[in-house]
């Protein structure tokens, strides 16, 4: 069969082991979101205006890091991707809460994950976030019998890009790379303009 | 705002690189997963069977064949008839004595199914002594593929990312989810009661599907 | 800004590559990702199951971060990997001389409307997070690496709904 990975699907610790690596996981997430400059709301805005596009810099940054590294190792007869987690998918419960995220995003300025770190650097509008983010899910857990139906329509399972697009998962690998980098070469450009916004005027004239 | 990140154009660059290397590469690998081939011998047959690996349960192989597992291949043993009137999907049908001479692809998961679980588990010792690894039969044949994938009843006291998995692997199938309430869910067997679940069932497993199906 | 001790933020590329590395880590170790969203659903059920335990059994959503009796339900692996995070942004943010008491926002609001705005901001997110089964950590990430067709919907959706929400608030940011 495949190799050691994933430990704990493999049962080389059990569910106490699991706990610690928890925490020791999230104190490095926590670590490299701040580093990022993730816990500050100002600065995450700024994706939104065009001033600043670190939070599609970092994101996509780690997508395409954890990406190549479970495509080698799964290669590399290291892990058994069958035994990872991939989230499933409810296509229209997906793309509406996409949308109300989306819109609560921008309104906040932070995101769940990035909310910890901006409180506990001190960050009050942090902790008013996190406040919010619980509320809105004890709003939707009150609600829940009413749209039962809704959030648990259009399942289609653990449906990922390459069976949904008829090519190999190193196609879609390569093909996000690229655009990755693409978009980056982007955010630098749009970065670039909003620093001096003299420049694009000229282009234009 | 763009100048309070220090930047490093010479270690940006190499990642950015070392990004294209890899996914330049990635398309030319195609798929991740390489066969894996072994050879097999009878003790090792008697182990497997002792440890109960020789078999999937209904619930699995409706996974395997919706996220679409590579390879996989399904058999029906029955006959013409009762393939014609009804199969699992993307099953093939194939007579029992035909598994000892068709040809074999030793990279393919195959998975044999009947009525109930007799013949298939013939068919298993079949394929196994012509040097398959990856070969599996359903347990409670096609009985327990209508009970447990077309028709599950789920106890309504089912956590509900339990109850969402099943549904919709179930509504996938084109069947229906019924959910009960506990009461008459317990004098009605379900693949949640443990009787009919996953082969290598331990604690440690079940804690895993909990935690897991609640990515976020 | 007026923290000018503080340390300047490291390269956004850097911090993601760190952030994947951790990600990859957690599919090596646990074969599953990170998430953020599900320990905010795990705290919101064990309140309700204090509070009103009846209720909370009687709801689906609440139940499903239940454990079964006896275990806690904020014995939960997210529930842990969250305080690491705070553990880990603060001991960064100290390091790097960045913890300040004070409100991010733009110079056209208060204080007062800046907690406002986040307050709705995450209540909408809690909601859309519920709704999609994730956040931009278990969908953005960890079903991005995946390569999840859902968890791309919704990243996509939610860039969507961020730069169309976006121009009514410019007010609150600059």
């Amino acid at each position: 069969m495949m190799g050691g990975a994933p430990f704990y699907e493999f049962g080389r610790f059990g569910e106490g082991t699991s706990l610690v690596i928890a925490v020791l996981l999230g104190i490095a997430f926590g670590w490299f979101l701040e580093q990022g400059g993730m816990g500050n709301a100002r600065k995450l805005s700024g994706q939104f205006y065009f001033t600043d596009l670190s939070v599609l810099k970092l994101m996509f940054s780690a997508i395409v890091t954890a990406m190549l590294g479970l495509f080698w190792l799964s290669w590399a007869g290291l892990l058994d991707l069958s035994r990872v987690y991939v989230p499933e998918t409810f296509i229209a419960p997906q793309i509406v809460g996409g949308l109300v995220f989306g819109v609560g995003f921008a309104t906040g300025g932070l995101c769940p994950g990035t909310s910890c770190v901006a409180a506990a650097t001190g960050r009050k509008d942090g902790l008013a976030l996190i406040a919010g983010m619980l509320a809105g899910v004890f709003v939707f857990g009150e609600a829940f019998p009413a749209i039962d139906r809704f959030a648990d329509s259009t399942a289609r399972g653990a449906w990922t890009l390459p069976q949904a697009l008829g090519l190999s998962q190193g196609t879609v690998v390569g093909i996000l790379v690229a655009v990755a980098l693409g978009a980056f070469a982007g955010a630098e450009w749009l970065e670039r303009r909003a620093e001096h916004p003299a420049r694009p005027m000229k282009l234009a004239a | 705002m763009t100048t309070d990140a220090r930047r490093r154009p010479g270690i940006e660059r190499a990642l950015a690189v070392l990004a294209i290397v890899g996914g330049v590469l990635a398309v030319i690998a195609g798929s991740p997963a390489r066969p894996t081939r072994g050879s097999v011998d009878v003790t090792e047959l008697a182990r497997i069977v002792e440890h109960e690996e020789d078999h999937v349960t209904a619930m699995e192989l409706a996974r395997w064949i919706r996220d679409d597992r590579p390879r996989l291949r399904v058999l029906d043993i029955r006959a013409d008839s009762e393939f014609a009137d009804f199969h699992i999907p993307a099953a093939t049908r194939v007579p029992l004595a035909e598994i000892a001479r068709m040809p074999l692809d030793s990279a393919a998961t195959y998975v044999l199914y009947s009525e109930g679980g007799t013949h298939a588990a013939q068919g298993w010792f079949l394929l196994r002594a012509r040097g398959m690894t990856h070969v599996f039969f359903l347990r409670g044949g096609l009985y327990e593929w209508l009970e447990q994938v077309m028709n599950p009843r789920v106890a309504s006291t089912t956590p509900r990312a339990q109850r969402d998995s099943i549904r919709a692997l179930t509504l996938w199938f084109g069947g229906k989810m019924t959910v009960v309430d506990s009461a008459s869910a317990t004098t009605t067997p379900s693949v949640l009661d443990g009787e009919l679940s996953a082969p290598h069932k331990s604690d440690t497993r079940e804690t895993i599907r909990k935690i897991r199906r609640r990515a976020c | 800004m007026s923290d000018a001790k503080a340390a300047p933020y490291a390269s956004p590329y850097l911090a993601g590559v760190g952030v994947g590395v951790v990600l990859l880590l957690a599919f090596v170790l646990m074969g599953r990702g990170l998430g953020a969203s599900g320990a905010f659903s795990s705290v919101v059920a064990a309140a309700v199951n204090t509070a009103a335990p009846a209720h909370a059994a009687g709801n689906a959503f609440y139940s499903g971060y239940l454990t079964d009796g006896a275990a806690n339900p904020l014995r939960d692996w997210l529930v842990l990997e969250i305080i690491g995070v705070v553990i880990g942004g603060l001991a960064s943010g100290l390091l790097a001389r960045r913890i300040r008491w004070t409100t991010e926002r733009g110079a056209g609001i208060t204080d007062r409307r800046r907690f406002v705005n986040a307050f709705v901001g995450g209540t909408a997110m809690g909601v859309g997070a519920k709704l999609a089964r994730g956040c931009t950590s278990g969908l953005g990430l960890t079903g991005g690496a995946t390569l999840s067709v859902g968890s791309w919907l919704f990243i996509i959706a939610a860039f969507v709904g961020a730069y169309a929400a976006a121009p009514l608030l410019r007010r609150a940011w600059r």
